[in-house]
């Protein structure tokens, strides 16, 4: 017995040494290989998910004609911003990574290289960069869009074109037992896009969100924030409850015909793509205060890490500016990573329904702005996703008292 | 000669754990009580401006923080006693002469073996589906309904989960200390004529003080420390109504980019542990029987 619990601990001790001596061997390879490449790759880090393995591809297709390595680091797209901090950080940071607003470049700019005098950044759509300070530091990654998308054989667009038939038809779903409006549990999905309307139905939306965190104006007191919270509480009492749902699931019941309308962008077709939905959708502009605008902006920039040699930050510029310019790069964006391009250089190609509807409306330039870009960082997450959580579990929580608690959340996080 | 060659052995496994520990444990610990006096946002670039105690002051008035600090003492205090009754009870469930007993203790300690983070997932699934199923046959829809979506039974199901987790590893602490305990003391009782429950009261529940030394040590630390079911299970939600400690902390560095007071909050949150976790430990060694 005595030899046997000797025998045990000490077998202990070996595994658990061994498990150690492991982790310290595979973490110095790791930063020895990872510098080793810098000198002569490049390394991409970025947030869209939907494009990791065509940006894979892109990178193969890139190395086989000029040789340089470009290694594209995975990501969840969810903690992106913290992995990029520690990656900065802790010196192994990618010489390409994606920034989605001038608030997050703000908190970044020592790493954002000034893009200004390069060839590409003169292709950029209108008023389409990202810029600090008048230096442009971000390519825009293409047009996005988002609003209503429905399916057509359950819903005439016409019986949701203004708030009060947009209820209506909530209730008649409801009746049915069909989900007539789908949102999500995550963050963006829940109330992150959806609470971009009554912003930027305003007549200028930066400069009413400046006032708003200068105090000069209170969001009770503006009628569309009134009416947003009305909205709200009908899409409660008619829908089954948002947390229950992934954006997985809210696109897959969406596929399966079992919800009517979902919130969602031109990004989930590619999710209805593999679903092989056998419908038509379209999407319609989210009736809110009379507004018949879909809401475009720019998802995400590329941005380059001036923190890297000389070598890597050129390395890196003529990789961006491969993607753009070059006729693979550009199939790439335009077919592969499904953008609707926000650069002058680049034909839209043959895009799915819900991009096709993105892209017209950009085009005539009916559109409403993505005001959550001028929101402050970290916001969504951090301060509105509760608040809309507790309006969604507590059914006596008012449309008002949700306006309210978003404007506290905003000064939270103002400040 | 033989002396030094001992010494020898002693260098040999001792100074590579030393120099683990010091990289990994020491060094980080020491420079996070640096950052504590400093307000920055973790951007190595970006300027550190010294606040001296300034973090430590604004925390007392941080109401989400102090409302993360009393869920997670509920939360601790719920579970530390779950965990323990159902793993002393699965504990002599199995020491008894059950015919399933080996089988029974191996399937009571595999949940332990799951990770939190898939755990978290699969009891998701569970709450999600299955308890709105079972509502829905059962009628009790007052019971089993989706605890997630609650403000109040979210943290409850933690508990569950956790319990669930913890308590097939505490049942093999407490498996140790019954089998440990002399089988004459016990016979000596029953030919006394002590009832099962007299047995228990005064000779198995005085010999296992070592255990729940051990247990109790182990439930407090690890259910204040909780992170991973947190994260997967309710995410702090809804509402921030599970927020817990470690996750107040991660939401607070990486979410609103306070490294400073996030790593004040740290500190204040080890101190309170190890107070606990050490009163515990002096007070139950006190009441331990040598035999």
């Amino acid at each position: 017995m005595a030899f046997n619990k000797k025998l045990v601990t000490g077998m202990t001790l070996a595994a658990s040494m061994s498990v150690l001596a492991a982790c310290g061997g595979g973490s110095d390879e790791g930063s020895n290989g990872e510098s080793g490449e810098a000198a002569e790759g490049i390394t991409i880090f970025q947030t869209k998910v939907e494009i990791s393995e065509q940006l894979e591809a892109a990178a193969a297709a890139y190395t086989e004609e000029t040789g340089v390595d470009v290694e594209v680091i995975g990501t969840t797209g969810d903690d992106y911003a913290q992995q990029l901090q520690i990656r900065l950080n802790n010196g192994t940071g990618p010489s390409i990574f994606s920034v989605e607003n001038a608030q997050v470049a703000q908190r970044l700019e020592s790493y954002m290289y000034d893009l200004s005098n390069e060839d590409m950044v003169e292709n950029i759509a209108p008023d389409m960069e990202l810029a600090l300070d008048d230096k442009v530091i971000g390519i825009p990654y293409g047009v996005e869009g988002f609003g209503i998308v429905y399916n057509k054989e359950m819903v005439d667009p016409a019986d949701i074109a203004d708030m009060d038939s947009f209820v209506s038809t909530l209730e008649g779903f409801n009746a049915e037992g069909i989900n007539g409006f789908g949102l999500s549990s995550e963050a963006y999905f829940l109330i992150g896009h959806i609470s971009n309307y009554p912003f930027s139905l305003q007549e200028n939306p930066v400069e009413f969100m400046e006032q708003l965190t200068n105090g000069e104006v209170s969001l009770t007191d503006t009628p569309e924030f009134g009416e947003f919270g009305e909205a709200m509480e009908a899409i409660r009492a008619n829908t089954p409850s948002p947390l229950s749902t992934t954006y997985d699931t809210q696109v897959g019941d969406f596929a399966a015909g079992k919800t009517a309308m979902i919130h969602q962008g031109n990004w989930a077709s590619g999710m209805l793509d593999e679903f092989e939905v056998d419908f038509e959708v379209g999407m319609a502009p989210f009736p809110l205060a009379g507004n018949d605008q879909l809401a475009v902006g720019v998802g995400s920039n590329w941005a380059v890490n001036s923190d890297k040699d000389q070598a890597e930050i050129d390395g890196a510029i003529e990789f961006l500016d491969w993607l753009h310019t070059s006729e693979t790069g550009q199939k790439f964006i335009v077919e592969d990573f499904g953008f609707i391009p926000a650069m002058t250089n680049i034909e839209a190609g043959d895009l799915d329904p819900l991009s096709q509807a993105v892209l017209e409306a950009s085009n005539s330039g009916e559109t409403i702005p993505w005001s959550h870009n001028y929101y402050p960082a970290n916001v969504i997450p951090n301060d509105f996703t509760p608040a809309a959580e507790s309006f969604f579990v507590n059914e006596d929580m008012t449309g008002d008292e949700l306006i309210e608690a978003l404007e506290a959340a905003w000064q939270n996080a103002a400040q | 000669m033989k002396n030094r060659k001992n010494i020898g052995w002693y260098l040999l496994f001792t100074v590579p754990l030393l120099v683990i520990f010091t990289i990994v444990v020491v060094i980080p610990f020491v420079i996070g009580i640096y950052y504590a006096f400093f307000d920055w946002d973790g951007i190595g670039a970006n300027p550190m401006v010294f606040t001296g105690l300034e973090n430590f002051r604004v925390l007392l008035e941080d109401e989400r923080f102090l409302r993360s600090a009393w869920l997670t003492v509920l939360f601790t205090v719920l579970s530390v006693i779950s965990v323990n009754v159902v793993g002393l009870a699965f504990a002599l469930l199995v020491t008894s002469k059950l015919k399933l007993a080996n089988l029974a203790r191996t399937m009571l300690f595999m949940p332990y073996l799951i990770g939190g983070l898939i755990l978290g997932y699969i009891w998701q699934f569970v709450f999600l589906d299955v308890f709105t199923l079972l509502g829905e046959v059962t009628g009790f829809e007052s019971i089993f309904f989706n605890w997630l979506n609650n403000e109040t039974f979210a943290l409850f199901a933690l508990v569950f989960v956790f319990t669930w987790q913890m308590a097939g590893y505490v049942m093999i602490v407490y498996i140790a200390g019954i089998q440990g305990i002399p089988g004459e003391l016990v016979e000596a009782a029953k030919i006394d004529g002590a009832s099962s429950w007299q047995r228990f009261l005064n000779i198995t529940a005085p010999l296992l003080m070592p255990a729940f030394t051990i247990s109790l040590f182990l439930t407090l630390s690890y259910g204040f420390k909780i992170y991973d079911v947190n994260l997967s299970l309710t995410g702090g939600g809804p509402a921030n109504a599970t927020e817990l400690f470690a996750m107040n902390i991660y939401n607070e560095i990486f979410g609103y980019g306070n490294y400073g007071y996030g790593q004040a909050k740290a500190i204040v949150f080890f101190i309170i542990i190890a107070a606990i976790t050490m009163t515990q430990v002096y007070i139950t060694k006190k009441r331990e029987v040598e035999m």
